[in-house]
């Protein structure tokens, strides 16, 4: 039986599908099987951010209202072999399907795949009551702003309304050059406000835009910073014990000679 | 061309008179709706007939039709001809850059490394059981049938 996860923000554009697709990817790439679930009925992105849309046939909303078999709506990474993705329907809206039918799939999906990850709509309407309907996890994410944090302490309180108990933290798009200057909320602001586990902190990078736009994910890029972040995130959902990472690291030389003449 | 899904009538081909020389019975054809906007996403049609579209289709819309689908623009959506198994319908776009294509039961993408632009309006129907794009010709089709 495999693990059902649910990511959400309630804030919109904080990363949620670009996290979904790389923890996807990066657990894929570990040799765990794994389906992604679009959600986001009728705003479709994991599908484009994935590079399959080409391939949809059926989606999510016809796998419910029974039109096709569940094997048949799911499509197979281009590169990961154990990589798929169960894609959300755009031309319906989110009350095409309700939390029941998304239990009864996440059960079906749950004894085929090692992991089910959820990519949760922005808002806390009807959409997000679906994706975490069939969910047993939940990984909550912010970026290191006020509203950003503000909406995921509501989601953080209405997912415990729900029974899903200790939800896990990703912050996205961190700067550290200027939480160090000031002017970003830091890594203990936000978990002293939300108060829950960290499950990992994801450094603000442009080669998520680059990756983004081809269809790829980032965590496949062994060099990059915001990769090294989501591989770290993979392993330790599947139990290993990995510190975070000293995002401090990337200002190079001139960070090695701030730590010699002690600035840092 | 009848804006609604009246059916076929005696006026839509003025100037031909009361009846259609038998030669140009091929003119006739089944219901047509024209769209005169552009398709985003989300967006969808669905019809009983041919679709013009007057305007693009975007990523996330969808065109499915029974008969033929024109788009007088770009073409990047999804488009389904011969919805209900019309081995015979064709696809004509300006810009013909679909994410998906299909006719009848045919199911086609663009391969995935392909990004070059033709200046030209192209037309893809099912030739031998595959389905071909070509450039659009005006007339080709005429003087096939006449050799």
């Amino acid at each position: 039986m495999g693990e059902v996860f649910v990511v959400t923000s309630g804030k919109g554009g904080v990363g949620k599908t670009t996290t979904t697709a790389n923890i996807g990817a990066g657990l894929a790439a570990m040799g765990y099987k794994v389906v992604l679930v679009d959600a986001d009925i009728g705003l479709r992105n994991l599908d484009v951010v994935l590079g399959l849309e080409n391939r949809i046939v059926y989606d999510l909303v016809d796998v419910t209202a029974g039109n096709c078999r569940l094997r048949q709506a799911l499509i197979k990474d281009k590169k990961l072999e154990g990589l798929h993705l169960l894609p959300a329907a755009q031309t319906k809206d989110k009350t095409a399907v309700n939390p029941q039918q998304m239990r009864d799939l996440c059960e079906e999906l749950k004894k085929e795949f090692d992991y089910v990850v959820i990519d949760c709509p922005a808002g806390i309407e009807q959409g997000f009551r679906n994706a975490i309907a069939g969910a047993e996890k939940a990984i909550v994410i912010t970026n290191p702003e006020v509203s950003a944090v503000r909406d995921a302490d509501r989601i953080i309180g209405l997912l415990e309304a729900a029974e899903l108990r200790d939800p896990k933290l990703i912050i996205n798009r961190i700067r550290p050059k200027m939480v160090r200057q000031g002017d970003m909320m830091s890594i203990d602001d936000i978990i002293d406000i939300l108060a829950i586990d960290l499950l990992g902190v994801i450094p603000e990078d442009e080669l998520i835009v680059v990756t983004t736009n081809r269809g790829e994910a980032v965590v496949m890029d062994q060099s990059s910073r915001s990769g090294q972040a989501y591989r770290n995130i993979s392993r330790r959902i599947q139990g290993e014990d990995v510190p975070i990472m000293n995002l401090e690291e990337d200002g190079g030389f001139f960070n090695k000679i701030r730590k010699m003449i002690g600035l840092k | 061309m009848a804006r609604s899904n009246g059916g076929i009538q005696d006026d839509i081909l003025p100037g031909l008179g009361q009846g259609i020389p038998p030669d140009q019975e091929d003119l006739i054809d089944e219901n047509t709706i024209l769209v005169q906007r552009t398709l985003r996403s989300g967006q969808s049609i669905r019809y009983n007939g041919n679709v013009v579209v007057l305007g693009d289709v975007n990523p996330g819309a969808e065109v499915s039709a029974s008969g033929n689908v024109i788009v007088m623009g770009s073409l990047r959506g999804m488009v389904h001809a011969g919805a209900s198994g019309d081995e015979s319908a064709v696809v004509l776009a300006f810009r013909l850059r679909p994410i998906q294509l299909r006719i009848s039961n045919h199911i086609t993408r663009p391969p995935d490394d392909e990004s070059m632009d033709i200046g030209h309006p192209e037309m893809a129907r099912i030739k031998d059981g595959v389905v071909t794009i070509e450039a659009f010709q005006t007339g080709g089709e005429r003087q096939v049938k006449v050799t």
